[in-house]
C-alpha cells in the first residue's frame, strides 16, 4: 500500500462536481423550515431596510417644505419602528443562522468520525494521523460560515436580484437590457478566474495539510527529536514547509481577490454605458423619473451580485475542504458487516482455520493455506520467525481484515457472517504496540467493559500483577495518564493494557507478545496467575521467550505463512524437527552470549 | 495586552503597514466620489438637462472606480503578506518553544491541545492582521471624513447625531466583556475536541480490538455537541447587542430626518444641506453597524492570541546554563552522586551512585516500573535530578550545553517512535547527512538490513507514524540502527531487543560488542542474556540500587540478580535436560 508522508501532496481521487454541493444541501434539508424563516425574515429586513430612503425622500420632498412638523414627526416614529422591525429580524436570523449552521458543522463531523471508526488499520497506517485530524476538526469548521450566513444571503441575494430584474422589467425592457449588458463579460471573467482559483485553493490545502501532518508528528515525536539533538534540523524542514504554505497562500489570495475589483469595475461601466443610453434617448420614450428610477435601480441589482462574488470566493474556500471531508466519508470500509449479519452467540471457544489464505497487498500472500483446529480452552502458542505470518493469523481471528479465500469459523460459525461488535466484543486482544488513553488508570483499563465496577476493574490489576505498581502511585487507580501513557513505564503499561483485555472477560484472549517489556520476577509471578486466566478461555499467545510457550496445549511453528509443524512441547521436541532446532539454538545462544 | 504582543510581531513590517493603512485612507475617501457622482447626474444631468457632464462624471466615476480597486487589491496583498509573515513568525516561535520544552510539558499536556494552538488559534490570529486591524481602520476613517464633513456642513445637527454615539459605544463595551468568555470557552472546547479526535485517531488499534467503536462515538459526540452549544452560547451574546447596535446606527437617519428637518423649517438649514447631510448619512451608518461584527473578531482574536501567548511564556524547568560548557566530543565517563528524583510527591530514584568510566557498558536490571529508564533519563538531562548531581567526564551535567550533552549520547528509547518517512529517512534522523552506506551499515550491526531488503521498496519503504506496519521486533531494530549511527560517545540502550528473538539479539550482540568497547554504554534488559557481560550491572528495585557488580558477583551474592538468573537459566536447562536427554 502506498503510504503517505508530510512531504507529499495527498492526491485527490474525486474530481469536482455539482455532487459535492448538492451533498452540502442535503445536509441543510432538515433544517429547511428554520432556513425558510430566516429569508421571509430577511426579505421583511429588506423591505423595511428599502423603506428607510423613501421615508427620507418624503420628508424632503413634502413635509419639510410645506412645514409639516407633525407629519415629520409620524414619519420619524414610522422610521423608528423599521429600525426596530430589521433589528428583531437580525436577532432572529443570528438566532437561527447560528444554529443551522453550527448544526450541520456538527452532524458533517460526526458523520466523518463514524465513517473513521468503521476504516481498517490500513488506512491509518498510510497516512499522517496529523492530515486525518485537520480533516475531522479544522476542515469541517471552515465551513460553518458559508453554512450558516453564507447560504442565507445568497437565498436573499438571488431573490432581491430577480424582483429587481423583474421591477426594471416592468418599467423600461430597453434599460433592461441595457443593464444586464454587463452580465455576459462578467460571466466570461467569472469563467476564466473560476479554474485558477479552484487550483490554488486546493494546492494551497495540500500544503496546509502537510504543515498540520509535520506539527502533529513533532509534537508527537519530540522526545526522539530532543534525545537525537535534531531541533535545527525539524526547525529548518518546518521553516520550509512554512516558506511554502506562504508562497501558495499569497499565490492563491491574489487570485481570490482579482474577483471584487471585476465585479466593482463591470458593474460602474455598465452604470456608466446605461446612462449614456438612456440620457440620448430622454424624450424618445424614455422619461426622466424612469430614468432616476433606473439610477438607483442600477445598484440595487449590481450590489448582490456584488454579494454573490463573495458567496462565490467562500464556496471556492470551501470546496477544496469540501472535497476532503466527503472523501473521508465515502472511504470504504475493507471489512465490514455483511448485509443480514447475525449477532455471534455467546462464543464457546473452538477456532478452526480452513484452508486460509490472505495477503495484505495483492500478489504477496502472507499466509498461503493454513489449516488448524483449537478446542474450547486450548492455549495455542505461535513461534516462528519474524515475518513469518504469527500477527497475521491473529489479526485474522478478530477479523480485521478478510481472507481472500477459505474460512475462519468459531464455534462452526463463519466469522464474516457475524456482526463484528458481537465478535470483537467477546475478544480480549493484547496487542505489540499499547496505547493508552488520557484519563485515569481506572478509566484505561475498564476501557474494554464499560460497565465493571471498580472492585472488578482492580481484581483484572491484581491478575496480571499490576496492583501492587499502581497502588504505589499517590492516586493509586486515579492517577492520571495521558495518550502515550508518559510517566508509565512501558512494562507497566504492558500490564495495564493486559488488564485490560482481560477485564473484557473474553472468550478467547490474544497475546501478541504481551510481557516483551515486563520483567521476569513479574513475569513469573504472571505465569502462575495466567493459567488460572486462561482456563476456560481459548487463547493465542504470540512470545519469544520459551519459558512462556512451552505449557501451551498446542505449539505452531509458523514459517512462510504455513504451519510446519504442530504439536504439543514434549511432541515437538521427540520430533527434532524446527521447534527443536530453535530452543536447541535459543539454548546454546543463551550459554555463548 | 494581546495588542502589544501582536504589535511586536507587526513592528518589522510598521512601513508596510503604513503603506497598507495610507492606501487604505485613500480608498476610503475614493469611495466617497462614486456616490457623489451619481447625486450630480441625478441633479443636474438629468434634472437639469446639463447633458455635457455626463461623459465628464462617467470618466471620474469609472477612473476612481478602477483607481479604488486596484489599490484597495494592492493593501488587501500587502495585509495578506505582512499577516502571513506574522504568521509564520509566530508559528515558528510556537515551534521552537515546543522543541526546548522538557519531557514534563509532553507528559502533562495532550497533544490534541498543542494542535488547536498551532491551527485554531492562530488561525484566529491571522485573521485579525490580515482583515481587522484595516477593516477597523478603513470603517473609523469613512466615519471620521464623513464626521468631518457634516461638521463643515452644519456644526449643531452634526452634534446631535453624533450624540447617539455614546450610547453604541457603551453597548460596544457591554458586547465586548461579554462575548470574550464565550471565545474563550469556544477555544476551550475546541481543544477538548481536538484532543478526542486525535486520541481517536492514534489509538485505533484499540478501539478496534475491543470493539469500542461506539462508546467513542458517544465520546465525541458529547465534545462535538458541546462545541455546538459554545458557540450558540456565543452567538446568543451576538444576538442580544448586534441588532440593537444596528438599530442605533440606524437611528441617525431618524435624528437627521427630524432635527434636520425642523431646522430646515426654522431656516438655520438649507433644504440642500440637509440633501448633502443625507448623501453622507450611509457613512456614518455602516462603520456603526460593522463595530459590533468587528469587535467579535477582535475579540476572538484576544481569547486565542493569549493560549498562544501563554504557551509561548512557558518556561523549560531544563534550562541551559548561563555560560554552559560547550566542549565537543565528551569522553563519556557517568558518575551518579546521591542522586534522588522525585516526580511531585513521589520518589521515583533515591540515592544512586555508581562510577562508570569512558567505554565501559553498565547494565541496569530491575523490576518493571524499578527507575531503570528514569537514570538514563537524567543522564540525558531530559529531566533534573532532584537531589545529588550526575557527572560527565567530570563535569556537573548541569553546567554542560544541554545541545552538546545530548549530541554525545544517543538513545533508542524504549517507547518507540518512528516517523512517517522511509526507513532510510528514520535510520538517519539523528544524522541527516549520513550516506546510504552508513545507513546501511548501521541497519546491518542493528539486525535490521535482512528484513528491510524483504520489502518491495526496501530502504525507501515509508513506515507509518509510530512505527505502524512493522512488527514489535522490526521498530526496536530500526530505532537500534537509528541510535547507532549517531556514533555517540555514550550509548544507551533503554529495552531495545525485548521483542526481538533470541538468535538476532545473539547475531547483534556479537556484531555490537566492538561498537560498545568505544563508547560508554547503558544497557537496560530484562533478561540476563543482555546483560550478564557488563562491567557493572546495576539491580533496581523502587528507585534504589540494590546490587550492583559484576555478573558472577552478583550471583555469589544469591539476591535478586541470581534468582532472576535461575529463572531464565535454571528453568531453561531443566526443561531442557527433561525433553532431550
Amino acid at each position: 500500500m502506498a503510504r503517505n508522508k508530510f512531504d507529499i501532496d495527498e492526491e485527490l481521487t474525486s474530481p469536482f462536481n455539482m455532487e459535492h454541493a448538492l451533498r452540502l444541501l442535503a445536509y441543510l434539508k432538515p433544517y429547511k423550515a428554520k432556513i425558510f424563516i430566516t429569508v421571509v425574515l430577511m426579505l421583511i429586513s429588506n423591505i423595511a431596510a428599502l423603506s428607510g430612503p423613501y421615508l427620507i425622500k418624503i420628508a424632503i420632498d413634502e413635509f419639510i417644505p410645506q412645514k409639516n412638523i407633525p407629519g415629520l414627526g409620524l414619519l420619524s416614529v414610522i422610521f423608528l419602528l423599521t429600525l426596530i422591525i430589521s433589528g428583531i429580524c437580525l436577532k432572529f436570523r443570528i438566532r437561527l443562522m447560528s444554529e443551522v449552521g453550527h448544526r450541520v458543522v456538527e452532524n458533517i463531523r460526526s458523520d466523518i468520525f463514524a465513517n473513521l471508526q468503521k476504516l481498517p488499520f490500513a488506512y491509518y497506517d498510510s497516512r499522517p494521523h496529523g492530515k486525518i485530524l485537520v480533516r475531522v476538526v479544522n476542515y469541517v469548521n471552515s465551513l460553518s460560515d458559508l453554512l450558516s450566513n453564507g447560504i442565507i444571503n445568497l437565498i436573499t441575494d438571488l431573490f432581491s436580484l430577480l424582483v429587481t430584474v423583474g421591477y426594471m422589467l416592468y418599467i423600461d425592457v430597453r434599460l433592461t437590457l441595457v443593464s444586464l449588458a454587463g452580465l455576459p463579460p462578467l460571466v466570461i471573467a467569472v469563467f476564466l478566474v473560476k479554474d485558477i482559483q479552484r487550483k490554488r485553493m486546493q494546492a494551497l490545502s495540500m500544503k496546509q495539510s502537510n504543515v498540520n501532518a509535520y506539527i502533529h508528528e513533532s509534537i508527537c515525536g519530540m522526545k526522539v527529536t530532543q534525545s537525537f539533538g535534531r531541533e535545527n534540523e525539524n526547525f529548518r524542514i518546518f521553516s520550509e514547509l512554512g516558506s511554502e504554505y506562504r508562497k501558495y497562500w499569497m499565490s492563491f489570495v491574489s487570485s481570490l481577490f482579482i474577483m471584487w475589483p471585476i465585479i466593482e469595475n463591470i458593474s460602474v461601466l455598465g452604470a456608466g454605458f446605461l446612462y449614456l443610453v438612456g440620457i440620448s434617448q430622454l424624450g424618445k420614450g424614455v422619461s426622466v423619473g424612469v430614468l432616476i428610477a433606473f439610477v438607483s435601480y442600477i445598484w440595487r441589482f449590481w450590489m448582490p451580485i456584488t454579494n454573490l462574488g463573495n458567496f462565490y470566493n467562500a464556496i471556492i474556500n470551501a470546496m477544496a475542504y469540501l472535497e476532503r471531508i466527503f472523501e473521508t466519508i465515502d472511504e470504504k470500509p475493507l471489512v465490514d458487516n455483511l448485509p443480514g449479519a447475525v449477532d455471534m452467540p455467546a462464543i464457546q471457544g473452538y477456532v478452526e482455520f480452513r484452508n486460509v489464505s490472505f495477503g495484505y497487498d495483492e500478489g504477496e500472500k502472507i499466509l498461503k493455506g493454513v489449516s488448524f483446529k483449537a478446542d474450547k480452552g486450548d492455549t495455542i502458542a505461535l513461534v516462528g520467525p519474524t515475518g513469518a505470518g504469527k500477527t497475521t493469523i491473529v489479526s485474522l481471528i478478530s477479523r480485521f481484515y478478510d481472507l481472500d479465500s477459505g474460512t475462519i469459523l468459531i464455534d462452526g460459525e463463519d466469522i464474516s457472517k457475524v456482526t463484528l461488535e458481537s465478535l470483537r466484543s467477546q475478544m480480549g486482544i493484547m496487542m505489540q504496540d499499547t496505547f493508552i488513553f488520557s484519563g485515569t488508570i481506572m478509566d484505561n483499563i475498564r476501557y474494554s467493559r464499560l460497565d465493571a465496577s471498580d472492585e472488578e476493574v482492580i481484581e483484572a490489576a491484581k491478575a496480571v500483577k499490576a496492583h501492587d505498581f499502581i497502588s504505589g502511585l499517590k492516586d493509586g487507580y486515579y492517577t492520571q495518564v495521558n495518550e502515550r501513557g508518559s510517566r508509565l513505564s512501558t512494562g507497566q503499561r504492558q500490564l495495564i493494557s493486559f488488564a485490560r483485555a482481560l477485564l473484557a472477560n473474553p472468550r478467547i484472549l490474544i497475546l501478541d507478545e504481551a510481557t516483551s517489556s515486563i520483567d521476569t520476577k513479574t513475569e513469573l509471578a504472571l505465569q502462575e496467575g495466567l493459567e488460572r486466566l486462561l482456563k476456560g478461555r481459548t487463547s493465542f499467545i504470540i512470545a519469544h521467550r520459551l519459558s512462556t510457550i512451552k505449557n501451551a496445549t498446542k505449539i505452531m511453528y509458523i514459517d512462510k505463512g504455513n504451519i510446519v509443524e504442530h504439536g504439543t512441547h514434549a511432541e515437538l521436541m521427540r520430533a527434532k524437527g524446527a521447534y527443536y532446532k530453535l530452543f536447541s539454538a535459543q539454548y546454546s545462544l543463551l550459554e555463548a552470549m | 495586552m494581546t495588542f502589544k504582543w501582536i504589535w511586536g510581531y507587526i513592528r518589522p513590517y510598521k512601513h508596510l503597514m503604513l503603506l497598507g493603512l495610507l492606501m487604505t485612507l485613500g480608498a476610503s475617501a475614493l469611495a466617497l466620489v462614486n456616490p457623489f457622482m451619481t447625486e450630480i447626474i441625478v441633479d443636474r444631468v438629468i434634472s437639469n438637462g446639463e447633458t455635457g457632464l455626463l461623459t465628464a462624471i462617467i470618466g471620474i466615476t469609472v477612473a476612481a472606480t478602477l483607481l479604488k480597486s486596484i489599490i484597495r487589491y494592492a493593501f488587501q496583498l500587502i495585509f495578506e503578506n505582512v499577516s502571513q509573515n506574522v504568521f509564520k513568525t509566530i508559528r515558528e516561535q510556537i515551534y521552537d518553544k515546543l522543541q526546548k520544552l522538557d519531557f514534563d510539558f509532553f507528559d502533562k499536556n495532550r497533544t490534541g491541545d498543542i494542535m488547536a494552538k498551532m491551527t485554531g488559534d492562530m488561525e484566529a490570529v491571522r485573521h485579525f492582521v490580515a482583515w481587522v486591524i484595516y477593516m477597523v481602520f478603513e470603517n473609523a476613517m469613512i466615519f471620521i471624513i464623513a464626521a468631518i464633513m457634516l461638521f463643515i456642513i452644519d456644526c449643531k445637527l452634526a452634534m446631535l447625531m453624533i450624540a447617539v454615539t455614546p450610547a453604541i459605544a457603551w453597548f460596544a463595551v457591554r458586547l465586548a466583556m461579554e462575548v470574550k468568555p464565550t471565545f474563550s470557552s469556544i477555544r476551550d472546547q475546541f481543544s477538548r475536541l481536538n484532543s478526542v479526535v486525535q486520541e481517536n485517531i492514534s489509538g485505533n488499534r484499540v478501539v478496534k480490538a475491543f470493539a469500542k467503536e461506539k462508546f467513542e462515538i458517544e465520546k465525541f459526540e458529547k465534545e462535538n455537541s458541546a462545541y455546538r452549544e459554545r458557540n450558540i452560547e456565543s452567538a446568543e451574546i451576538w444576538e442580544k447587542y448586534l441588532p440593537v447596535l444596528d438599530s442605533l446606527a440606524g437611528s441617525l437617519s431618524v435624528v437627521m430626518i427630524f432635527a434636520g428637518g425642523i431646522k430646515v423649517i426654522n431656516r438655520s438649514l438649507t433644504l440642500g444641506e440637509l440633501v448633502a447631510f443625507n448623501s453622507f448619512i450611509w457613512a456614518l451608518n455602516n462603520p456603526l453597524r460593522m463595530a459590533g461584527w468587528l469587535i467579535n473578531d477582535i475579540e476572538r482574536f484576544s481569547a486565542s492570541a493569549e493560549k498562544i501567548m501563554s504557551l509561548l511564556e512557558t518556561e523549560p524547568r531544563i534550562k541551559n546554563p548561563e555560560a554552559p560548557m560547550k566542549r565537543d566530543g565528551l569522553k563519556g565517563s557517568v558518575q551518579f552522586r546521591n542522586v534522588g528524583f522525585s516526580y511531585g510527591d513521589e520518589k521515583v530514584l533515591e540515592n544512586i551512585n555508581f562510577t562508570a568510566k569512558a567505554g565501559q557498558t553498565v547494565a541496569i536490571i530491575g523490576p518493571t516500573g524499578s527507575g531503570k529508564s528514569t537514570v538514563v533519563n537524567l543522564i540525558c538531562r531530559f529531566y533534573d535530578c532532584t537531589e545529588g548531581e550526575i557527572l560527565v567526564d567530570g563535569i556537573n551535567i548541569c553546567d554542560i550545553d544541554v545541545r552538546k550533552l545530548r549530541e554525545s549520547i544517543s538513545v533508542a528509547m524504549q517507547d518507540i517512535f518512528l516517523f512517517s518517512d522511509t526507513i532510510e529517512g528514520n535510520i538517519a534522523y539523528g544524522v541527516p547527512d549520513a550516506t546510504f552506506d552508513q545507513v546501511q551499515w548501521a541497519a546491518s550491526a542493528a539486525g535490521a538490513h535482512e528484513f528491510i531488503c524483504g520489502f518491495p521498496d526496501g530502504y525507501d519503504t515509508i513506515v507509518g507514524e509510530r512505527g505502524v506496519g512493522l512488527s514489535g521486533g522490526q521498530k526496536q531494530r530500526i530505532a537500534l540502527a537509528r541510535a547507532l549511527l549517531k556514533n555517540p560517545s555514550i550509548l544507551i540502550l533503554d529495552d531495545t531487543t525485548s521483542s526481538v528473538d533470541l538468535e538476532t539479539e545473539h547475531k547483534i550482540q556479537k556484531t555490537l560488542k566492538s561498537f560498545y568497547r568505544d563508547r560508554t554504554t547503558f544497557i537496560i534488559a530484562h533478561r540476563i542474556s543482555s546483560v550478564k557481560n557488563a562491567d557493572l550491572i546495576l539491580v533496581l528495585d523502587e528507585g534504589r540500587i540494590i546490587e550492583q557488580g559484576r555478573h558472577q558477583e552478583l550471583l555469589n551474592l544469591k539476591g535478586y540478580y541470581y534468582n532472576v538468573f535461575v529463572n531464565q537459566f535454571g528453568d531453561f536447562d531443566s526443561v531442557y535436560e527433561q525433553e532431550v536427554v
